[in-house]
């Protein structure tokens, strides 16, 4: 079940009569930008309830023994395929509180999936190569997006009035690894913040 | 005398050993004994440092052992952590915050590897396990040290130093760590102790109960530190171990005793110490048996030495090539040396330097020896004189004078060779002669006939003759003075009888000399008592027809004695030099009685040749002029022909002087003495005086007439006057007269008178005079 993510957003969009976007610049202490953050959004007014996805699509590829992408955003409910382009065989698995799943030891070219009905953040390993490591967000809100390698994201089609903004990054030393504030949103037109986060220096 | 005591037990000879000996033995002793305290001090220090090295050395190695031991220990927790926290099924409980599951795995963990502490750290801080006796502290610090990244190292937990090892569990992010501890209990540190050679009393303590001073200063281990506890001293080190977390540093302390570590090398010190005390025991001795052996040729070098200021001849035995023995050999050399030049100073005592022989005091000693020989046959003396030895010294010189002198002695040796020969002294001989049947005549001619060969000295063919006074033992002395002294009589005697002729003592000639001796002690006495008294006897002048003159005439008129002859006192007072006060004495008489005189007369002075060699007599001649005021050409002096005989080069000078003052000189006794006519020509004499032997032949003898003619034409031919002495009769005269003569002095005339009656004589003769040449 495959739905265009234009045409998700051109629907959740289109509701309320005006929109302002929320520009947001993700740095370390150090200033410099951190890429694969995950931003979400709750609005005030609150979110509409399904009937959303995002771009990429809920493909968590295993490519030279790594997950790829490294962070991936699903809607709640969606079903995550795996599949292996190595040559050797995975042993996917979680132990996060949303999604408790194993993958036993699947080859090359085969694809397993899984169905994420919880939001929260699955922290994905492979039981054969340690040093793998992904996150899939399982979000419950259209308004999400990852920072790029400049560390930036953009949410658009806010409606007027205040924000929750959460920001989440695996290293981040917090509750569930999140920061959290409250942005107002203007009617139009986009506000700009630059969130800075306490990471552990790089070891 | 003293008794001498053989050397080696005088008492001097002891002190002088054991001074020396005592000062060798303290000297050597003394530095022995140094020299033994510097080993044993330097090598107590040497063990000390060696120890304090090995301890040190010993720390290290025992630190690094325990760094070992302990890296192995933690590493081997590790491991066991890093493979349980990798465990899928544990780190799905560890995720899923299966507490049971956890606890059961880490049980059964802790069981298998022994372990003290076994837990699972949350990264939120919870701990799942044992944590076992952690305090709120320790458990801070740990989860610190776990969020720093440690993994390893030592804690102090509950008080007691732990061995922590820490695993992180992922999940695959990071959701705690696995930790397992086990106590450093006494008995690991124990086991360390064993492994190295020193017990080091190893132990773990926190950084802050260590003293500054052990602490390591910027990583660096600090040195050890020296402690005392209960009277010991113990060597301390801190080192570094490596610490779990950075907070609360932990120490590894080692420690050891240097006072036990230097109790094992006690026996060395000990050993070291008896065998110093052994070799300086060893080197005293050495150094009494050098010393005896250097002190006792120096105690015989001493006693020789003592020995030889006694007069003895000593030399000491060689016995050495060393320092000593040289002594030894200089010692003897110098003995030599000394007996060479004592015999040397006595040959020169007793001989003369000149010729080798006996000199005056061996000829006394040789006399001596004679009388106490007591020989029956006796003995003569016999004394020798050279005739006119002055005139060789004077006209030759000394050098061949001195050689003379040696070929004398060689032929009065050769002459007389049974004869002790001796010199006197100047051209003084004395023989002793024993009576031997040849008579002493013999022996006196033969030495008269050996010194009557001319000499041939020096290219100088010269000579000489002797005069020898003889005088025989025991008759005529009864010791070797009372000899001597008579064969100098008899010799006197010979000279007097002429020269070359010898004389025997007689018993007169002995009264003869007493008789001298005591005039010539009155004479002394007569200048200062006045018994001199100058008398006149007058000068005629035949042209002038009236007294010119003047001689002064000594007499001496002794209270005893009476009047006493010129002819017998001149001579004494000649030869004992009385002669110069006396003339002295006549010299100022006549010039005081001659100022009381017509101008005309002038006053003639007898000057001895004593007095004309004295270099005073210039002197004394202006002095009386000067004190009686009398002009000098009033005063005339009358020398003899003999002052020619000897040096006529220094009479010349001295008879030129005497003119300069404005005397004048006259000639006496000429014709009688010394017959050369040069010395006319060479000094203008202003008269001669011909003898009165010439005046008493004039009747008698026509030669006498023609010689008195001779005289007078030559002194008229060189402007000389002449005076006739000893004129007695009216005949005589008449003879001079007619020679022309022009003064004549004599009984004719006048008797010599008294100063108090000149001037009656001076009238009576000027009108006698008259009658004279009347008649």
């Amino acid at each position: 079940m495959r739905i265009p993510v234009p045409a998700l957003l051109l629907f959740a969009l289109s509701a309320p009569a005006s929109a302002g976007s929320l520009d947001l610049r993700i740095v370390d202490q150090a200033g410099k930008p951190v890429p694969d953050a995950v931003v979400t959004v709750y609005p005030a007014g609150g979110v509409p309830r399904g009937g959303f996805s995002f771009t990429p699509g809920p493909v968590m590829t295993q490519e030279n023994i790594a997950f790829v992408p490294h962070v991936l955003i699903v809607p709640v409910g969606a079903t995550v395929r795996f599949p292996n382009h190595d040559k050797v065989r995975h042993h996917v698995y979680s132990f996060s509180k949303p999604a408790r799943f194993e993958i036993k030891l699947f080859g090359k070219d085969e694809t397993r999936s899984y169905t994420f009905t919880t939001a929260g953040t699955v922290a994905l390993g492979c039981n054969i190569h340690d040093q793998m490591s992904g996150f899939i967000k399982v979000v419950d809100t259209p308004f999400a997006a990852k920072t790029n390698a400049a560390g930036q994201a953009s949410i658009s089609g806010l409606a007027l009035g205040t924000a929750q903004v959460t920001v989440w990054h695996p290293s981040l030393r917090a509750k569930d690894n999140e920061q959290k504030s409250v942005v107002p949103i203007p009617a139009s037109g986009a506000v700009a913040r630059t969130v800075t986060l306490i990471l552990p220096a790089l070891r | 005398m003293r008794t001498r005591l053989p050397f080696p037990t005088s008492r001097w000879a002891i002190a002088l050993s054991s001074r020396l000996t005592v000062k060798l033995v303290l000297f050597y002793g003394a530095m022995f004994a140094a020299a033994a305290l510097l080993s044993l001090w330097g090598t107590r220090e040497a063990i000390r440092a060696n120890a304090e090295q090995t301890i040190i050395r010993e720390m290290t190695v025992g630190s690094s052992i325990f760094d070992r031991i302990a890296a192995m220990q933690i590493e081997q927790l590790h491991r066991a952590g890093e493979v349980l926290g990798s465990d899928f099924g544990f780190r799905a409980a560890a995720a899923t915050g299966d507490a049971p599951t956890i606890e059961s795995a880490l049980d059964s963990l802790a069981g298998r590897l022994k372990l003290n502490h076994a837990m699972f750290v949350a990264q939120d801080g919870t701990i799942t396990g044992k944590p076992g006796g952690f305090t709120p502290r320790d458990r801070e610090r740990l989860i610190a040290a776990l969020n720093e990244g440690s993994e390893t190292g030592i804690a102090r937990w509950a008080g007691e130093p732990h061995m922590v090892a820490a695993a992180p569990v992922k999940a695959p992010m990071l959701i705690g760590w696995v930790v397992f501890a086990r106590d450093m209990n006494m008995a690991d540190l124990r086991a360390l102790a064993q492994l190295s050679t020193a017990d080091l009393h190893p132990r773990i303590e926190p950084l802050a109960q260590v003293p500054p001073n052990l602490r390591p200063i910027g990583g660096r281990v600090a040195a050890p530190v020296q402690m005392t506890a209960d009277g010991e001293r113990i060597l301390v080190q801190a080192r570094p171990v490596q610490n779990f977390g950075s907070g609360d540093a932990q120490l590894l302390v080692l420690e050891y005793s240097l006072t036990q570590a230097m109790q094992s090398y006690m026996p060395i010190l000990w050993s070291l110490l008896v065998f110093g005390l052994l070799g300086l025991l060893v080197a005293l001795c050495g150094v009494v048996i050098a010393s005896r052996s250097l002190t006792r040729p120096i105690l015989a070098l001493a006693a020789a030495a003592r020995r030889v200021s006694e007069g003895e001849h000593v030399e000491v035995p060689v016995e050495t090539q060393d320092e000593i023995g040289l002594l030894a050999s200089s010692f003897n050399t110098m003995v030599r040396d000394i007996a060479t030049r004592e015999r040397q100073i006595a040959h020169m005592a007793f001989h003369d330097g000149l010729t080798g022989l006996a000199n005056r005091t061996l000829l006394r000693e040789q006399l001596a020896l004679s009388f106490q020989s007591g020989d029956r046959r006796g003995f003569a003396l016999f004394c020798l004189d050279l005739d006119n030895f002055k005139s060789v010294n004077d006209t030759l010189g000394h050098p061949t004078g001195d050689a003379l002198l040696c070929e004398v002695a060689a032929r009065l040796s050769a002459a007389c060779p049974t004869g002790f020969v001796a010199r006197l002294g100047g051209d003084e001989f004395a023989i002793i002669v024993r009576r031997d049947g040849t008579s002493e005549t013999m022996v006196a001619r033969a030495l008269i006939a050996a010194l009557a060969e001319p000499f041939a000295v020096n290219g100088h063919r010269i000579v000489v003759g002797t005069s020898i006074g003889i005088a025989r033992a025991p008759q005529d002395g009864e010791d070797g003075i009372a000899l001597l002294k008579n064969a100098d009589l008899a010799l006197y005697r010979a000279k007097n009888d002429g020269k070359g002729s010898f004389r025997f003592f007689e018993a007169a000639m002995d009264a003869e000399a007493q008789e001298r001796r005591s005039m010539e002690i009155d004479l002394h006495e007569a200048l200062r008592n006045g018994e001199l008294e100058l008398y006149f006897q007058p000068l005629f002048g035949l042209s002038q027809n009236r007294v010119t003159a003047f001689e002064a005439l000594l007499r001496w008129n002794h209270p005893t004695r009476g009047m006493v002859s010129p002819v017998d006192f001149i001579p004494l007072a000649e030869e004992t030099g009385l002669i110069l006060p006396i003339g002295e004495w006549v010299l100022h008489e006549a010039c005081r009685a001659a100022r009381t005189w017509p101008d005309h007369i002038r006053v003639a002075v007898n000057v001895s040749p004593v007095q004309f060699r004295s270099a005073s007599l210039n002197s004394v001649i202006l002095q009386a002029l000067a004190s009686s005021g009398l002009p000098p050409q009033q005063l005339e002096l009358e020398v003899t022909e003999s002052l020619f005989i000897e040096n006529v080069e220094a009479t010349l000078a001295s008879l030129h002087s005497l003119r300069a003052l404005g005397v004048r000189v006259a000639l006496d006794d000429f014709g009688t003495g010394y017959s050369s006519l040069s010395y006319l020509r060479s000094f203008p004499f202003d008269k001669l005086k011909i003898d009165r032997s010439f005046i008493i032949d004039l009747q008698a003898n026509n030669g006498a007439t023609a010689m008195i003619k001779a005289i007078t034409g030559l002194a008229d031919a060189l402007g000389i006057e002449t005076t006739a002495e000893g004129v007695e009769t009216i005949d005589q005269l008449d003879i001079l007269r007619k020679q022309g003569c022009s003064q004549i002095q004599g009984f004719y005339f006048s008797r010599p008178i008294r100063a108090g009656a000149v001037a009656d004589l001076i009238r009576e003769l000027d009108y006698q005079e008259q009658a004279v040449q009347a008649a």
